[in-house]
Protein backbone atom coordinates (compact mmCIF):
# COMPACT_ATOMS: atom_id res chain seq x y z
CA UNK A 1 0.00 0.00 0.00
CA UNK A 2 1.31 3.43 -0.78
CA UNK A 3 1.51 5.90 1.32
CA UNK A 4 -1.34 8.10 -0.34
CA UNK A 5 -3.39 4.96 -0.09
CA UNK A 6 -3.17 5.70 3.65
CA UNK A 7 -4.15 9.53 3.58
CA UNK A 8 -7.30 10.62 4.06
CA UNK A 9 -8.39 11.00 0.16
CA UNK A 10 -8.32 7.02 0.41
CA UNK A 11 -10.76 7.00 3.53
CA UNK A 12 -13.20 9.34 2.13
CA UNK A 13 -13.43 7.26 -1.45
CA UNK A 14 -13.38 3.91 0.62
CA UNK A 15 -16.56 6.00 2.41
CA UNK A 16 -17.90 6.57 -0.99
CA UNK A 17 -17.53 3.17 -2.01
CA UNK A 18 -19.00 1.96 1.49
CA UNK A 19 -21.91 4.16 0.68
CA UNK A 20 -22.55 3.30 -2.81
CA UNK A 21 -23.04 -0.38 -1.93
CA UNK A 22 -25.06 -0.18 0.99
CA UNK A 23 -27.67 1.60 -1.29
CA UNK A 24 -27.00 -0.69 -4.04
CA UNK A 25 -27.74 -3.98 -1.83
CA UNK A 26 -30.81 -1.58 0.03
CA UNK A 27 -32.20 -1.08 -3.49
CA UNK A 28 -31.64 -4.15 -4.29
CA UNK A 29 -33.30 -5.84 -1.20
CA UNK A 30 -36.31 -3.20 -1.68
CA UNK A 31 -37.27 -4.57 -4.83
CA UNK A 32 -36.70 -8.37 -4.06
CA UNK A 33 -38.70 -8.10 -0.54
CA UNK A 34 -42.36 -6.65 -2.53
CA UNK A 35 -41.06 -9.61 -5.50
CA UNK A 36 -40.60 -12.70 -2.21
CA UNK A 37 -43.90 -11.10 -0.57
CA UNK A 38 -45.73 -11.42 -3.46
CA UNK A 39 -44.49 -15.17 -4.44
CA UNK A 40 -44.91 -16.13 -0.69
CA UNK A 41 -48.49 -14.77 -0.41
CA UNK A 42 -49.47 -16.10 -3.45
CA UNK A 43 -47.85 -19.33 -2.72
CA UNK A 44 -49.87 -19.55 0.76
CA UNK A 45 -53.00 -18.92 -0.59
CA UNK A 46 -52.73 -20.27 -4.09
CA UNK A 47 -51.77 -24.03 -2.70
CA UNK A 48 -54.15 -23.49 -0.25
CA UNK A 49 -56.96 -22.79 -2.39
CA UNK A 50 -55.72 -25.38 -5.06
CA UNK A 51 -57.22 -28.87 -5.72
CA UNK A 52 -58.38 -31.18 -8.31
CA UNK A 53 -61.48 -29.38 -9.26
CA UNK A 54 -59.59 -26.50 -9.57
CA UNK A 55 -58.69 -27.94 -13.24
CA UNK A 56 -61.59 -30.38 -13.67
CA UNK A 57 -64.58 -27.98 -12.98
CA UNK A 58 -65.74 -25.17 -14.92
CA UNK A 59 -66.43 -21.46 -12.61
CA UNK A 60 -68.85 -21.57 -10.23
CA UNK A 61 -72.23 -19.25 -9.87
CA UNK A 62 -72.05 -16.96 -7.01
CA UNK A 63 -70.81 -18.59 -3.52
CA UNK A 64 -70.89 -22.34 -5.25
CA UNK A 65 -67.62 -24.60 -5.40
CA UNK A 66 -66.05 -25.28 -8.66
CA UNK A 67 -63.22 -25.09 -11.14
CA UNK A 68 -60.81 -22.79 -13.42
CA UNK A 69 -61.12 -25.23 -15.98
CA UNK A 70 -63.08 -23.33 -18.99
CA UNK A 71 -60.89 -20.10 -17.84
CA UNK A 72 -57.31 -22.27 -17.94
CA UNK A 73 -58.79 -23.75 -21.28
CA UNK A 74 -59.69 -20.17 -22.95
CA UNK A 75 -56.27 -18.52 -22.09
CA UNK A 76 -54.34 -21.73 -22.99
CA UNK A 77 -56.62 -21.22 -26.87
CA UNK A 78 -56.25 -17.81 -26.60
CA UNK A 79 -52.61 -17.75 -25.96
CA UNK A 80 -52.34 -20.10 -28.84
CA UNK A 81 -53.87 -18.01 -31.21
CA UNK A 82 -52.05 -15.03 -30.09
CA UNK A 83 -48.80 -16.74 -30.58
CA UNK A 84 -49.76 -18.35 -33.95
CA UNK A 85 -50.85 -15.20 -35.67
CA UNK A 86 -48.12 -12.90 -33.80
CA UNK A 87 -44.80 -14.97 -33.84
CA UNK A 88 -44.93 -15.98 -37.66
CA UNK A 89 -45.97 -12.53 -38.82
CA UNK A 90 -43.13 -11.50 -36.18
CA UNK A 91 -40.51 -13.14 -37.26
CA UNK A 92 -41.50 -12.15 -41.09
CA UNK A 93 -40.93 -8.99 -39.93
CA UNK A 94 -38.11 -9.09 -38.29
CA UNK A 95 -36.27 -11.32 -41.09
CA UNK A 96 -37.67 -8.10 -43.43
CA UNK A 97 -36.03 -5.75 -41.00
CA UNK A 98 -32.37 -7.07 -40.68
CA UNK A 99 -31.74 -8.99 -43.80
CA UNK A 100 -33.47 -7.46 -46.69
CA UNK A 101 -34.54 -3.69 -46.16
CA UNK A 102 -30.80 -2.81 -46.62
CA UNK A 103 -32.02 -0.87 -49.69
CA UNK A 104 -34.96 0.98 -47.97
CA UNK A 105 -33.33 2.22 -44.99
CA UNK A 106 -36.15 4.82 -44.70
CA UNK A 107 -38.98 2.59 -44.43
CA UNK A 108 -36.59 0.22 -42.03
CA UNK A 109 -35.93 2.64 -39.68
CA UNK A 110 -39.45 4.20 -39.68
CA UNK A 111 -40.88 0.02 -39.14
CA UNK A 112 -38.58 -0.12 -36.36
CA UNK A 113 -39.91 3.14 -34.52
CA UNK A 114 -43.19 1.94 -35.25
CA UNK A 115 -42.65 -1.27 -33.74
CA UNK A 116 -41.04 -0.02 -30.83
CA UNK A 117 -44.29 2.55 -30.16
CA UNK A 118 -46.39 -0.80 -30.16
CA UNK A 119 -43.79 -2.83 -28.02
CA UNK A 120 -44.34 0.15 -25.41
CA UNK A 121 -48.14 0.59 -26.40
CA UNK A 122 -50.77 0.01 -23.05
CA UNK A 123 -52.31 -2.69 -23.42
CA UNK A 124 -55.61 -1.66 -22.68
CA UNK A 125 -55.40 0.44 -25.73
CA UNK A 126 -54.75 -2.61 -28.25
CA UNK A 127 -57.75 -4.22 -26.64
CA UNK A 128 -60.05 -0.98 -27.41
CA UNK A 129 -58.75 -1.26 -30.87
CA UNK A 130 -59.46 -5.19 -31.37
CA UNK A 131 -63.15 -4.00 -29.72
CA UNK A 132 -63.51 -1.32 -32.32
CA UNK A 133 -62.08 -3.74 -35.43
CA UNK A 134 -63.42 -7.00 -34.07
CA UNK A 135 -66.09 -6.78 -31.90
CA UNK A 136 -68.12 -3.92 -32.46
CA UNK A 137 -68.09 -5.02 -36.21
CA UNK A 138 -69.60 -8.11 -35.88
CA UNK A 139 -71.57 -7.11 -33.00
CA UNK A 140 -70.67 -9.90 -30.08
CA UNK A 141 -67.45 -10.41 -28.03
CA UNK A 142 -65.19 -13.13 -28.93
CA UNK A 143 -62.35 -15.75 -28.48
CA UNK A 144 -61.25 -14.74 -31.79
CA UNK A 145 -61.34 -11.30 -30.76
CA UNK A 146 -58.89 -11.88 -27.61
CA UNK A 147 -56.59 -14.11 -29.36
CA UNK A 148 -56.09 -11.01 -31.85
CA UNK A 149 -55.92 -8.47 -29.37
CA UNK A 150 -53.32 -10.99 -27.79
CA UNK A 151 -51.24 -11.27 -31.16
CA UNK A 152 -50.74 -7.87 -30.70
CA UNK A 153 -49.02 -7.95 -27.93
CA UNK A 154 -46.77 -10.99 -29.21
CA UNK A 155 -45.62 -9.13 -32.38
CA UNK A 156 -43.52 -6.20 -31.43
CA UNK A 157 -41.66 -8.68 -28.93
CA UNK A 158 -41.00 -11.11 -31.85
CA UNK A 159 -39.95 -8.60 -34.55
CA UNK A 160 -37.57 -6.69 -31.78
CA UNK A 161 -36.18 -10.08 -30.92
CA UNK A 162 -36.14 -11.74 -34.12
CA UNK A 163 -34.23 -8.31 -35.45
CA UNK A 164 -31.94 -8.18 -32.92
CA UNK A 165 -30.79 -11.49 -33.04
CA UNK A 166 -30.57 -11.70 -36.72
CA UNK A 167 -28.10 -8.92 -36.73
CA UNK A 168 -25.97 -10.68 -33.70
CA UNK A 169 -25.09 -13.67 -36.57
CA UNK A 170 -21.55 -12.28 -38.34
CA UNK A 171 -21.95 -10.84 -41.57
CA UNK A 172 -19.01 -13.49 -42.74
CA UNK A 173 -21.62 -16.18 -41.98
CA UNK A 174 -23.87 -14.58 -44.40
CA UNK A 175 -20.96 -13.91 -46.89
CA UNK A 176 -19.85 -17.36 -46.68
CA UNK A 177 -23.19 -18.88 -47.62
CA UNK A 178 -23.68 -15.96 -50.02
CA UNK A 179 -20.68 -16.79 -51.69
CA UNK A 180 -21.69 -20.54 -52.60
CA UNK A 181 -24.06 -19.28 -55.13
CA UNK A 182 -26.97 -20.27 -52.48
CA UNK A 183 -29.69 -17.40 -52.81
CA UNK A 184 -30.45 -15.10 -49.80
CA UNK A 185 -34.08 -16.46 -48.92
CA UNK A 186 -32.59 -20.00 -48.73
CA UNK A 187 -29.33 -18.50 -46.36
CA UNK A 188 -31.99 -16.84 -44.31
CA UNK A 189 -33.54 -19.95 -43.83
CA UNK A 190 -31.22 -22.84 -43.59
CA UNK A 191 -28.17 -20.58 -41.96
CA UNK A 192 -29.33 -17.31 -40.36
CA UNK A 193 -32.50 -19.05 -38.76
CA UNK A 194 -29.96 -21.65 -37.30
CA UNK A 195 -27.74 -19.72 -35.73
CA UNK A 196 -30.60 -16.98 -34.30
CA UNK A 197 -32.90 -19.93 -33.55
CA UNK A 198 -32.36 -19.80 -29.44
CA UNK A 199 -33.05 -15.44 -29.63
CA UNK A 200 -35.86 -16.02 -31.97
CA UNK A 201 -37.67 -19.07 -29.88
CA UNK A 202 -36.52 -16.76 -26.69
CA UNK A 203 -38.25 -13.66 -27.95
CA UNK A 204 -41.70 -15.87 -28.77
CA UNK A 205 -41.48 -17.62 -25.49
CA UNK A 206 -41.14 -14.34 -23.62
CA UNK A 207 -43.85 -12.58 -26.19
CA UNK A 208 -46.15 -15.93 -24.52
CA UNK A 209 -45.27 -14.97 -21.20
CA UNK A 210 -46.61 -11.50 -21.27
CA UNK A 211 -49.69 -12.02 -22.73
CA UNK A 212 -50.42 -14.99 -20.25
CA UNK A 213 -51.44 -12.69 -17.59
CA UNK A 214 -52.69 -10.33 -19.51
CA UNK A 215 -56.57 -8.62 -18.23
CA UNK A 216 -57.29 -5.51 -20.42
CA UNK A 217 -56.93 -6.63 -24.06
CA UNK A 218 -59.55 -9.35 -23.01
CA UNK A 219 -61.89 -7.46 -20.94
CA UNK A 220 -63.08 -6.38 -24.43
CA UNK A 221 -62.60 -8.22 -26.54
CA UNK A 222 -63.16 -11.97 -25.16
CA UNK A 223 -65.16 -10.91 -21.89
CA UNK A 224 -65.73 -13.95 -19.57
CA UNK A 225 -68.04 -16.71 -19.49
CA UNK A 226 -68.99 -18.15 -16.67
CA UNK A 227 -69.56 -21.48 -18.54
CA UNK A 228 -67.84 -24.23 -21.14
CA UNK A 229 -67.56 -21.43 -24.74
CA UNK A 230 -69.00 -23.58 -27.52
CA UNK A 231 -66.81 -22.22 -29.76
CA UNK A 232 -64.73 -18.73 -29.79
CA UNK A 233 -67.06 -16.89 -31.36
CA UNK A 234 -68.82 -16.16 -28.19
CA UNK A 235 -67.45 -14.83 -25.00
CA UNK A 236 -64.66 -16.78 -23.28
CA UNK A 237 -63.36 -16.96 -19.83
CA UNK A 238 -59.53 -16.32 -19.57
CA UNK A 239 -57.80 -16.73 -16.07
CA UNK A 240 -56.74 -12.86 -15.72
CA UNK A 241 -60.39 -11.85 -16.31
CA UNK A 242 -61.51 -14.33 -13.87
CA UNK A 243 -59.31 -13.25 -11.05
CA UNK A 244 -60.19 -9.50 -11.83
CA UNK A 245 -64.19 -10.61 -11.49
CA UNK A 246 -63.73 -12.91 -8.73
CA UNK A 247 -60.84 -11.27 -6.02
CA UNK A 248 -63.82 -8.13 -6.29
CA UNK A 249 -66.14 -10.12 -5.07
CA UNK A 250 -67.53 -11.12 -1.54
CA UNK A 251 -67.67 -14.18 -2.15
CA UNK A 252 -65.15 -16.72 -0.18
CA UNK A 253 -65.11 -19.51 -2.59
CA UNK A 254 -64.49 -17.01 -5.64
CA UNK A 255 -61.45 -15.61 -3.80
CA UNK A 256 -59.85 -18.61 -3.10
CA UNK A 257 -60.44 -19.51 -7.17
CA UNK A 258 -58.73 -16.50 -7.42
CA UNK A 259 -56.08 -17.38 -5.69
CA UNK A 260 -55.73 -20.48 -7.16
CA UNK A 261 -55.69 -18.53 -10.67
CA UNK A 262 -52.93 -15.98 -9.59
CA UNK A 263 -50.76 -18.71 -8.52
CA UNK A 264 -50.87 -21.17 -11.73
CA UNK A 265 -50.25 -18.06 -14.12
CA UNK A 266 -47.14 -16.65 -11.37
CA UNK A 267 -46.04 -20.41 -11.40
CA UNK A 268 -46.13 -20.80 -15.03
CA UNK A 269 -44.86 -17.63 -16.07
CA UNK A 270 -42.23 -18.18 -13.69
CA UNK A 271 -41.46 -21.51 -15.50
CA UNK A 272 -41.56 -20.12 -18.95
CA UNK A 273 -38.81 -17.17 -18.35
CA UNK A 274 -36.57 -19.49 -15.79
CA UNK A 275 -36.81 -21.88 -18.63
CA UNK A 276 -36.37 -19.76 -21.13
CA UNK A 277 -33.05 -18.05 -20.12
CA UNK A 278 -31.70 -21.16 -18.80
CA UNK A 279 -31.96 -22.94 -22.03
CA UNK A 280 -30.40 -19.74 -23.39
CA UNK A 281 -27.69 -20.04 -21.33
CA UNK A 282 -27.03 -23.63 -22.19
CA UNK A 283 -27.23 -22.80 -25.90
CA UNK A 284 -24.55 -19.69 -25.29
CA UNK A 285 -22.18 -22.08 -23.72
CA UNK A 286 -22.76 -24.98 -25.91
CA UNK A 287 -21.33 -22.12 -28.92
CA UNK A 288 -18.62 -21.16 -26.84
CA UNK A 289 -17.32 -24.61 -25.78
CA UNK B 1 10.40 -18.90 -53.27
CA UNK B 2 8.43 -20.82 -55.80
CA UNK B 3 10.87 -22.73 -58.45
CA UNK B 4 8.39 -22.41 -61.03
CA UNK B 5 8.22 -18.99 -61.45
CA UNK B 6 12.43 -18.48 -61.10
CA UNK B 7 11.93 -19.82 -64.61
CA UNK B 8 10.68 -17.11 -67.07
CA UNK B 9 9.78 -19.31 -69.68
CA UNK B 10 7.26 -21.92 -67.88
CA UNK B 11 5.70 -18.45 -66.35
CA UNK B 12 5.07 -16.91 -69.79
CA UNK B 13 3.48 -19.87 -70.46
CA UNK B 14 0.54 -19.46 -68.49
CA UNK B 15 -2.62 -18.97 -69.17
CA UNK B 16 -5.17 -15.77 -68.20
CA UNK B 17 -7.69 -16.64 -65.82
CA UNK B 18 -8.99 -13.45 -64.39
CA UNK B 19 -8.20 -10.51 -66.62
CA UNK B 20 -8.90 -6.89 -64.58
CA UNK B 21 -9.60 -4.35 -67.17
CA UNK B 22 -10.27 -0.85 -66.51
CA UNK B 23 -11.90 -1.55 -62.83
CA UNK B 24 -13.14 1.43 -60.74
CA UNK B 25 -14.30 0.79 -56.84
CA UNK B 26 -17.13 3.17 -55.11
CA UNK B 27 -18.12 2.77 -51.86
CA UNK B 28 -20.65 5.84 -52.07
CA UNK B 29 -19.19 8.78 -53.11
CA UNK B 30 -15.48 7.21 -51.94
CA UNK B 31 -13.45 5.91 -54.82
CA UNK B 32 -11.86 2.74 -53.73
CA UNK B 33 -10.05 1.33 -56.91
CA UNK B 34 -9.04 3.20 -59.46
CA UNK B 35 -8.85 1.62 -62.64
CA UNK B 36 -7.42 -1.42 -62.00
CA UNK B 37 -5.65 -3.56 -64.88
CA UNK B 38 -3.66 -6.66 -64.15
CA UNK B 39 -4.04 -10.64 -65.08
CA UNK B 40 -4.42 -13.27 -62.91
CA UNK B 41 -2.65 -16.65 -64.41
CA UNK B 42 -4.68 -19.93 -64.00
CA UNK B 43 -3.31 -22.51 -61.69
CA UNK B 44 -0.76 -20.61 -59.73
CA UNK B 45 -1.02 -18.41 -56.57
CA UNK B 46 -1.58 -14.61 -56.94
CA UNK B 47 -1.06 -12.62 -53.45
CA UNK B 48 -2.39 -8.82 -52.96
CA UNK B 49 -0.63 -6.93 -50.65
CA UNK B 50 -0.22 -3.16 -49.19
CA UNK B 51 -0.79 -1.70 -46.55
CA UNK B 52 -4.57 -1.50 -44.81
CA UNK B 53 -7.38 0.42 -46.77
CA UNK B 54 -5.45 -0.04 -49.90
CA UNK B 55 -8.18 -1.42 -51.81
CA UNK B 56 -6.85 -5.31 -51.51
CA UNK B 57 -9.85 -7.16 -49.92
CA UNK B 58 -12.10 -4.21 -51.67
CA UNK B 59 -10.62 -5.87 -55.58
CA UNK B 60 -11.00 -9.68 -53.74
CA UNK B 61 -14.75 -9.12 -53.04
CA UNK B 62 -14.99 -7.77 -56.52
CA UNK B 63 -14.37 -11.12 -57.74
CA UNK B 64 -17.11 -13.18 -57.08
CA UNK B 65 -19.42 -9.94 -56.45
CA UNK B 66 -20.07 -10.73 -52.89
CA UNK B 67 -20.16 -6.88 -52.92
CA UNK B 68 -23.05 -6.64 -54.62
CA UNK B 69 -25.30 -7.59 -51.37
CA UNK B 70 -24.49 -4.19 -50.03
CA UNK B 71 -26.36 -0.96 -51.45
CA UNK B 72 -24.03 1.75 -52.48
CA UNK B 73 -21.32 -0.20 -53.58
CA UNK B 74 -20.64 -0.09 -57.43
CA UNK B 75 -18.09 -1.28 -59.82
CA UNK B 76 -17.25 -0.39 -63.21
CA UNK B 77 -14.99 -1.45 -65.70
CA UNK B 78 -14.40 -5.25 -66.35
CA UNK B 79 -13.13 -8.14 -64.79
CA UNK B 80 -13.12 -10.87 -67.58
CA UNK B 81 -12.83 -14.95 -65.75
CA UNK B 82 -12.37 -16.71 -69.11
CA UNK B 83 -12.92 -13.71 -71.01
CA UNK B 84 -16.15 -13.19 -69.95
CA UNK B 85 -17.48 -10.24 -68.13
CA UNK B 86 -18.34 -11.16 -64.67
CA UNK B 87 -19.32 -7.45 -64.00
CA UNK B 88 -22.33 -7.68 -66.90
CA UNK B 89 -25.36 -8.70 -65.11
CA UNK B 90 -25.90 -10.91 -67.77
CA UNK B 91 -23.97 -13.43 -66.04
CA UNK B 92 -25.57 -15.09 -63.04
CA UNK B 93 -24.28 -14.70 -59.41
CA UNK B 94 -25.26 -18.60 -59.26
CA UNK B 95 -23.16 -19.67 -62.16
CA UNK B 96 -19.92 -16.89 -60.76
CA UNK B 97 -20.41 -18.31 -57.71
CA UNK B 98 -19.74 -21.98 -58.22
CA UNK B 99 -16.65 -20.77 -60.41
CA UNK B 100 -15.32 -18.94 -58.13
CA UNK B 101 -14.83 -19.75 -54.32
CA UNK B 102 -14.16 -17.78 -51.11
CA UNK B 103 -12.51 -17.90 -47.77
CA UNK B 104 -12.76 -15.22 -45.38
CA UNK B 105 -10.75 -13.68 -42.33
CA UNK B 106 -12.66 -14.94 -39.62
CA UNK B 107 -13.51 -18.79 -40.23
CA UNK B 108 -17.09 -18.95 -39.28
CA UNK B 109 -18.73 -22.55 -39.95
CA UNK B 110 -22.28 -23.09 -40.29
CA UNK B 111 -24.13 -23.91 -37.42
CA UNK B 112 -24.61 -27.34 -38.60
CA UNK B 113 -21.98 -30.30 -38.36
CA UNK B 114 -19.20 -30.59 -39.94
CA UNK B 115 -20.65 -32.96 -42.56
CA UNK B 116 -23.55 -30.82 -43.40
CA UNK B 117 -20.99 -27.96 -43.43
CA UNK B 118 -19.24 -29.11 -46.79
CA UNK B 119 -22.74 -30.67 -48.32
CA UNK B 120 -24.56 -27.68 -47.79
CA UNK B 121 -23.39 -26.05 -50.65
CA UNK B 122 -23.56 -29.55 -52.80
CA UNK B 123 -27.14 -29.53 -52.16
CA UNK B 124 -28.08 -26.32 -53.26
CA UNK B 125 -26.12 -26.86 -57.05
CA UNK B 126 -26.54 -30.90 -57.39
CA UNK B 127 -28.56 -33.74 -56.60
CA UNK B 128 -26.34 -36.43 -55.92
CA UNK B 129 -27.14 -39.82 -54.83
CA UNK B 130 -26.26 -40.33 -50.78
CA UNK B 131 -23.56 -42.16 -51.54
CA UNK B 132 -22.00 -39.69 -54.71
CA UNK B 133 -22.65 -36.60 -51.88
CA UNK B 134 -20.50 -38.84 -49.31
CA UNK B 135 -17.53 -38.98 -51.34
CA UNK B 136 -17.95 -35.53 -52.89
CA UNK B 137 -17.55 -34.39 -49.13
CA UNK B 138 -14.46 -36.84 -48.69
CA UNK B 139 -13.07 -35.37 -51.24
CA UNK B 140 -13.25 -32.22 -49.96
CA UNK B 141 -12.05 -32.49 -46.53
CA UNK B 142 -9.15 -34.45 -48.12
CA UNK B 143 -7.92 -31.88 -50.45
CA UNK B 144 -8.25 -29.32 -47.33
CA UNK B 145 -6.31 -31.67 -45.42
CA UNK B 146 -8.98 -32.53 -42.92
CA UNK B 147 -10.25 -35.51 -43.24
CA UNK B 148 -8.06 -37.69 -40.99
CA UNK B 149 -9.10 -35.47 -38.23
CA UNK B 150 -12.55 -35.51 -38.74
CA UNK B 151 -13.00 -38.84 -40.12
CA UNK B 152 -14.74 -40.19 -37.56
CA UNK B 153 -16.73 -37.10 -35.73
CA UNK B 154 -18.54 -35.75 -39.29
CA UNK B 155 -21.59 -35.72 -37.71
CA UNK B 156 -20.51 -33.54 -34.39
CA UNK B 157 -20.90 -29.66 -34.77
CA UNK B 158 -18.47 -27.87 -37.02
CA UNK B 159 -18.41 -25.63 -33.92
CA UNK B 160 -16.25 -28.13 -31.76
CA UNK B 161 -13.10 -27.81 -34.44
CA UNK B 162 -10.37 -25.67 -33.22
CA UNK B 163 -9.71 -22.40 -34.97
CA UNK B 164 -7.45 -24.11 -37.34
CA UNK B 165 -9.40 -26.51 -38.24
CA UNK B 166 -12.63 -24.52 -38.74
CA UNK B 167 -10.47 -22.66 -41.20
CA UNK B 168 -9.72 -25.49 -43.49
CA UNK B 169 -13.06 -26.46 -42.67
CA UNK B 170 -14.16 -23.36 -44.75
CA UNK B 171 -11.50 -24.00 -47.51
CA UNK B 172 -13.28 -27.45 -47.57
CA UNK B 173 -16.61 -26.54 -47.82
CA UNK B 174 -15.86 -24.02 -50.65
CA UNK B 175 -13.72 -26.32 -52.30
CA UNK B 176 -16.44 -28.69 -52.48
CA UNK B 177 -18.21 -27.27 -55.44
CA UNK B 178 -15.00 -27.29 -57.34
CA UNK B 179 -14.64 -23.90 -58.29
CA UNK B 180 -11.88 -22.85 -60.69
CA UNK B 181 -11.21 -19.99 -58.66
CA UNK B 182 -10.31 -19.65 -54.46
CA UNK B 183 -10.59 -16.27 -53.24
CA UNK B 184 -8.66 -16.19 -49.28
CA UNK B 185 -9.27 -12.70 -47.53
CA UNK B 186 -6.50 -12.86 -44.90
CA UNK B 187 -7.23 -16.24 -44.25
CA UNK B 188 -4.70 -16.94 -41.74
CA UNK B 189 -4.41 -13.25 -39.91
CA UNK B 190 -5.75 -15.10 -37.18
CA UNK B 191 -4.61 -18.51 -36.75
CA UNK B 192 -1.02 -19.44 -34.94
CA UNK B 193 1.84 -20.22 -36.56
CA UNK B 194 1.26 -23.94 -37.34
CA UNK B 195 -2.09 -23.26 -38.42
CA UNK B 196 -1.06 -20.80 -40.79
CA UNK B 197 1.95 -23.29 -41.91
CA UNK B 198 -0.86 -26.20 -42.49
CA UNK B 199 -3.11 -23.91 -44.82
CA UNK B 200 0.04 -22.56 -46.58
CA UNK B 201 0.81 -25.69 -47.40
CA UNK B 202 -2.12 -26.66 -48.74
CA UNK B 203 -2.61 -23.57 -50.83
CA UNK B 204 0.44 -25.30 -52.33
CA UNK B 205 -1.10 -28.34 -52.94
CA UNK B 206 -4.27 -26.60 -54.44
CA UNK B 207 -2.79 -24.43 -56.76
CA UNK B 208 -2.95 -28.00 -59.39
CA UNK B 209 -6.37 -27.75 -59.44
CA UNK B 210 -7.35 -24.06 -58.29
CA UNK B 211 -6.12 -20.52 -59.38
CA UNK B 212 -5.75 -18.90 -56.14
CA UNK B 213 -6.11 -15.44 -55.24
CA UNK B 214 -5.13 -14.55 -51.68
CA UNK B 215 -4.58 -11.33 -49.61
CA UNK B 216 -2.47 -10.92 -47.18
CA UNK B 217 -1.33 -8.20 -44.90
CA UNK B 218 1.50 -10.47 -44.13
CA UNK B 219 4.83 -9.97 -47.06
CA UNK B 220 6.29 -13.25 -46.10
CA UNK B 221 3.40 -15.28 -46.49
CA UNK B 222 2.81 -13.54 -49.90
CA UNK B 223 6.46 -14.44 -50.70
CA UNK B 224 6.27 -18.09 -49.41
CA UNK B 225 3.00 -18.77 -51.20
CA UNK B 226 2.57 -17.03 -53.97
CA UNK B 227 3.80 -17.02 -57.87
CA UNK B 228 2.70 -14.07 -58.52
CA UNK B 229 2.08 -10.18 -56.35
CA UNK B 230 -0.02 -7.43 -56.98
CA UNK B 231 1.50 -4.31 -54.59
CA UNK B 232 -1.36 -2.16 -53.92
CA UNK B 233 -1.40 1.27 -52.79
CA UNK B 234 -4.46 3.75 -52.04
CA UNK B 235 -6.97 1.94 -54.03
CA UNK B 236 -4.12 1.99 -57.29
CA UNK B 237 -2.50 -1.28 -58.32
CA UNK B 238 1.56 0.06 -57.78
CA UNK B 239 3.06 -2.86 -59.52
CA UNK B 240 2.23 -6.65 -60.36
CA UNK B 241 4.85 -9.10 -61.32
CA UNK B 242 6.29 -12.47 -60.33
CA UNK B 243 6.66 -12.36 -56.58
CA UNK B 244 10.96 -13.22 -56.82
CA UNK B 245 10.75 -9.94 -59.18
CA UNK B 246 8.35 -7.87 -56.87
CA UNK B 247 10.04 -8.88 -53.98
CA UNK B 248 13.96 -8.61 -54.87
CA UNK B 249 13.88 -6.04 -58.07
CA UNK B 250 11.00 -4.08 -57.43
CA UNK B 251 10.29 -1.88 -60.48
CA UNK B 252 8.59 1.02 -58.01
CA UNK B 253 10.04 3.01 -55.52
CA UNK B 254 7.06 2.61 -53.49
CA UNK B 255 7.33 -0.91 -53.12
CA UNK B 256 10.25 -1.31 -52.63
CA UNK B 257 9.25 1.59 -49.69
CA UNK B 258 6.45 -1.20 -48.42
CA UNK B 259 8.35 -4.76 -48.69
CA UNK B 260 11.57 -2.94 -47.30
CA UNK B 261 9.18 -1.98 -44.35
CA UNK B 262 9.95 1.66 -44.15
CA UNK B 263 6.41 2.44 -44.84
CA UNK B 264 3.23 0.83 -44.42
Amino acid sequence: MTLAARGPRYRRRRATDLIAKVLGVAATLFGLFFLAWILLVSLRNGVHALNLQTFLQATPSPGGQGGLANALFGSLVMSAIGVAIGAPLGVAAGTYLSEFAERQPALRETVRFVNDILLSAPSIVLGLFIYTLAVRTVGHFSGWAGGIALALIVLPVVVRTTDETLRLVPNVMREAALSLGIPRWKVTIQVLYRAAAPGILTGILLGLARISGETAPLLFTALNNQYWAENLNGPTASVPVVIFQFAMSPYDTWHDLAWAGAFIVTVFVLLLSVGTRAYLLRNRMDSAG
Amino acid sequence: MNDRTSDPSLAEATRTKISVRGLDFYYNASHALKNVQFDVPEGKVTAIIGPSGCGKSTLLRVFNRIYSNYAGLRATGQVLLDGENILADSYSLNRLRTRVGMVFQKAVPFPLSIYENVAYGLRHHVKLPRVQLEERVEVALREAALWSEVKDKLQSSALSLSGGQQQRLCIARAIALRPQVLLLDEPTSALDPIATGRIEELLNQLQRDYTIVIVTHNMQQAARVSSYTAYMLLGELMEFGATAELFTRPKKRQTEDYITGRFG
